[in-house]
This record gives C-alpha cells, sequence and structure tokens, in this order.
C-alpha cells in the first residue's frame, strides 16, 4: 500500500474570536497515509481546536482569525465545502453518547450516510459491511440506551467509518472505557489503519495504552508543536523527558534501567517492549 | 410519576399491531379519536372502548393501556363531577368522563405501539421539515440520558448535604436551584458536541437526503385499513 501526505499544516495559527490570544500558533505538520499518530499534551494546549481544524468545524462553525493554511487530502480546508471534508474525514468524539443521534444502532450508522445522499442499496452493504468488521452486527436493532460504553464507543465508530474516510479523528477514545475495552479497542484501530491504509489521529492522555501503536508522537505545549517525532525517539534515554508528557511506567524503568548501563536494543514504550528486551 | 409515564412509552414486541406499517397504526388512532369526539351515547362508547381492548389484546399492551386508563381515570371523575354540578344530569356526565378516556386511550395505543424510529418515518412522509423532525427525534432520543444526568446531579447533590425531601412546597421546590443550574449547563455543553457531531457526519450537505428504510405497506396493512375504515364509516352514518 503506498503512503502519501494527507494533512498539511502551513504555518497555521487560529484565535477564537471570544479569546485575545491565539490558541495554536505557527503550526507546521505533515500526517501521512498508513499512519497512527498519537496528539499529546496538556489541557488547553489545543489539541481540540487543531482537530477541529481538520474536520473544518473551524472555520465552518467556529470563526475566529484563521492564518496559513490546512490541506487535507490535497484540498484547503479554508476554501472547502463540509461535504467533501466530511467524505475524507470521520470524527470521533470523547463521548460516544452525544455523537448516537437515531434509536437503533444501524439507524445511526446510516444517519451520514443519508446525509451523503448515498442510495438505499448502497447504504445497507455498507452498514453490513461495517457491522461484520466491527463486530456488532447482532446490536443492529438495539436502543442506545441498551448498549454498554464499549458499543456505544463501537457505535460511535462505525457511523464515522461508513463513510469510508481517509482520515480517523479519535479524541480520548478510551476515556470512559475500562481496560480491557480500552485494549480491544486499541487493537481494532490498529487493525483498521493497516488493513485499510487509513491515516488515524488518536488524542489520548493515557500513553501507556497507545504508544505500542503509534507511529509518531506529536506533543502540543501552549499552541505550539514541541515535538514531532517517533515514539522512541521522543522516549529515548538520551534524551531530556518532556515535562509536559505523563511517561509511561514501563518507559520510566527503561530510562532508569539504561542510564545505569543495562543494554536495550530499542527505546521502551510499552510493557510489551519491555518484556522482549528483558528477555532478550 | 415513572407509573404514568409507562403508560405511554413505546416496548419492543412482536406482536401483529407492532408488526403493521406505523401510518395504519396512526390511521387506527386518529379513527378512535375522532369517533370519541363524535360519539356522544353509551352504545357507541362502549364500541370504541370494544376497539380499544381488541388493539391492545392483540398488541399485548394491555397492561399499560390500562395505567393509561388509570391515569385518565382521575380526570374524568373530575370532569363527571364538574358536569353534574353544572347541571347536567347523571348519563350525560358519565358520557363526558368516558369520551375523555376514550380520547386519552386512542392516543396512547399508538405511541405504546409505535417506536421512536418509526414516528419519525411518519413525519418524513408527511414531508415535514428535515430539521423539525430531526429535533423531535433528537429531544426523544436524549430523554433518557437526561434523565441520567439528573440522577446523577442528584446523587452528587444529595452527598453534599441537599435534602430535596425536607420543608414546605416552595422549600423544595428552591432546592431544585441547584440541580437544575448544572443541569441546564451540562446540557448546553452537550448540545455544543451533538451540533459538532452532527456537521462532522455531513449533516444538511444533501437538499434531499436518502433513507436507509422506506414506508411500504403490504396485503396485511391493506386488509386492517379496509376492515377499520369499514367500521369506521359504519359507526359514523348508522352509529349515532
Amino acid at each position: 500500500m503506498s503512503v502519501k501526505e494527507l494533512i498539511r499544516f502551513n504555518n497555521f495559527s487560529f484565535r477564537y474570536n471570544s479569546r485575545d490570544d491565539k490558541i495554536l500558533e505557527d503550526i507546521n505538520l505533515s500526517i501521512k497515509s498508513n499512519e497512527i499518530t498519537v496528539l499529546a499534551g496538556p489541557t488547553g494546549c489545543g489539541k481540540s481546536t487543531l482537530l477541529r481544524a481538520i474536520v473544518g468545524l473551524i472555520p465552518n462553525m467556529y470563526e475566529g482569525e484563521y492564518t496559513g493554511d490546512v490541506i487535507v487530502d490535497g484540498i484547503k480546508i479554508r476554501d472547502a465545502e463540509i461535504k467533501e471534508i466530511a467524505k475524507r474525514v470521520g470524527f470521533v468524539f470523547q463521548n460516544p453518547e452525544n455523537q448516537i443521534f437515531m434509536f437503533s444502532v444501524e439507524r445511526d450508522i446510516a444517519f451520514g450516510l443519508e446525509n451523503l445522499g448515498l442510495e438505499q442499496e448502497i447504504i445497507k452493504k455498507r452498514i453490513s459491511k461495517i457491522m461484520k468488521t466491527l463486530n456488532i452486527t447482532h446490536l443492529a436493532k438495539k436502543a442506545p440506551h441498551e448498549l454498554s460504553d464499549g458499543q456505544k464507543q463501537r457505535t460511535a465508530l462505525a457511523g464515522v467509518l461508513a463513510m469510508e474516510p481517509k482520515i480517523l479523528i479519535l479524541d480520548e477514545p478510551t476515556s470512559l472505557l475500562d481496560p480491557k475495552t480500552a485494549m480491544e479497542f486499541m487493537e481494532l484501530i490498529n487493525k483498521l489503519c493497516k488493513e485499510e491504509g487509513m491515516s488515524i489521529i488518536i488524542v489520548e492522555h493515557r500513553l501507556d495504552l497507545v504508544l505500542k501503536y503509534a507511529d509518531k508522537l506529536i506533543v502540543l505545549s501552549e499552541g505550539k508543536v514541541i515535538s514531532d517525532d517517533t515514539p522512541e525517539n521522543v522516549f529515548d534515554y538520551k534524551k531530556d523527558i518532556i515535562p509536559e508528557l505523563s511517561v509511561p511506567f514501563s518507559t520510566k524503568l527503561y530510562r532508569e534501567l539504561a542510564k545505569n548501563q543495562m543494554k536495550f536494543t530499542k527505546p521502551v514504550t510499552g510493557v510489551e517492549d519491555m518484556i522482549r528486551e528483558v528477555m532478550k | 410519576m415513572q407509573f404514568i409515564a409507562n403508560g405511554f412509552i413505546y416496548r419492543k414486541s412482536n406482536s401483529i399491531i407492532h408488526k403493521l406499517d406505523p401510518r395504519v397504526k396512526l390511521l387506527i388512532s386518529i379513527q378512535l379519536f375522532t369517533l370519541a369526539l363524535l360519539v356522544s351515547d353509551l352504545y357507541n362508547l362502549l364500541i370504541i372502548f370494544t376497539a380499544i381492548t381488541i388493539f391492545s389484546l392483540l398488541g399485548k399492551i394491555t397492561q399499560r393501556l390500562l395505567r393509561t386508563m388509570i391515569f385518565a381515570t382521575g380526570f374524568s371523575v373530575l370532569i363527571l363531577i364538574i358536569n353534574y354540578f353544572a347541571g347536567y344530569s347523571l348519563l350525560y356526565s358519565l358520557q363526558i368522563a368516558l369520551r375523555f378516556i376514550s380520547i386519552v386511550c386512542s392516543t396512547s395505543l399508538f405511541f405504546l405501539v409505535t417506536s421512536p424510529d418509526e414516528l419519525e418515518y411518519v413525519l418524513r412522509w408527511f414531508r415535514l421539515p428535515r430539521d423539525l423532525v430531526f429535533a423531535f427525534v433528537t429531544s426523544v432520543r436524549f430523554v433518557p440520558v437526561i434523565l441520567m444526568d439528573t440522577l446523577q446531579i442528584m446523587d452528587a447533590q444529595k452527598s453534599r448535604g441537599l435534602e430535596l425531601e425536607k420543608g414546605n412546597p416552595i422549600t423544595r421546590i428552591k432546592k431544585f436551584v441547584p440541580i437544575l443550574v448544572p443541569l441546564i449547563i451540562n446540557e448546553v455543553i452537550r448540545s455544543g458536541e451533538l451540533a459538532e457531531a452532527m456537521e462532522s457526519r455531513g449533516y444538511g450537505i444533501s437538499k434531499n437526503p436518502t433513507s436507509l428504510y422506506s414506508l411500504k405497506l403490504v396485503n396485511f396493512d391493506m386488509i386492517v385499513i379496509s376492515i377499520t375504515m369499514v367500521s369506521f364509516v359504519s359507526v359514523i352514518l348508522f352509529g349515532y
């Protein structure tokens, strides 16, 4: 599967009309297909604004001072119609409850497809396909209040994936899930990225859960990109830790051991990595 | 309160009434409603109650319809008393009271056997503006969510010492302010998130949005329409 650049930020800055200062300043980023990118940073650093800029909610829904460019799959977001963006970018919000509109799972998955004006047969085919992929076929007729948090999260994801976006954005997707369900969800996301060739951007505070799958870690602080590298490079023991990041326990252990002369083949970013290294 | 609410809330079932096209269910409900408004003698009211009973038995909703009846009976007793003391005969007052019960039951019948999804399809079939239909759908969809939010806030405030059950009625109403304020803030934030989610899933981008299902009348629906229409017209023409 060929890799191509799907998102580009060129000197992008944004200030909400309701604020005096810029929430994002001089952002330059490049995100490719077949990649999982983790976006991290403290609360209020501009992560949500960055996501809104990709999905076109800025400037379509939020007004403010917009400079620079955001280019998604070859189209300039500033000049694009929301229809064009919706076909390309899927956004799964933090709370799945707030994005399930309809009274049954299959009707909710159909919501975006109906908005695109697709024919009934195509809608049915896409629903069937995505429900099989996410293993929620048995939930088709269930109402939202009959679903568990994990099932709601999958339904919200299905509703977005049915629109076949090239880019998938997940805003703290595991925050309402228990650790086991969160792990299963991340496995599913990884599978989607590798099999469908999507570009996936995940905002997540629980780095120990997502770094295992991440190809890239972007760290934001006070509206600026302070790091844009692979997780292994970000956490290499020879480098200083970025204070804004909550370092996974296994990485802390790796850094301490490496500083005390223990040999590692590569920096550790997860428990599995640590086990592998120790066994060697 | 929940006892009464259950007399109007839809529950899934495999009954033949549930399987009817929602437009047929609406037609039956309208027919019963109209008859209840038009007829006045006890004999015709008995026909309406028989029809309501048959539909509730076929729809397996008798128990919940009984709740509606109990709720309506409270008001109908009041209607009976007022009419009687206003100078009407006891028989006439009783007829008016029974009429009221049959009006409430015919409305409840529709909501008890029609899912919100089907209701949405009916509204769309009537070609109501999509924004209006969607506003209705989301408001119904989020009733249980807002209810859960309210209970959570009530628990949180009670754990901080708010005693909702104590004091006179005015004091009790005042005590709901610490519940209403966070609830309203919550729901305003939720509506913002909803708007974002709708926008990102392309709401409003097509002038002619399609639909996963479309309403189709089958043979059984046509038979039911025929039977109910004949009965309806018969009662209108010969019943009173």
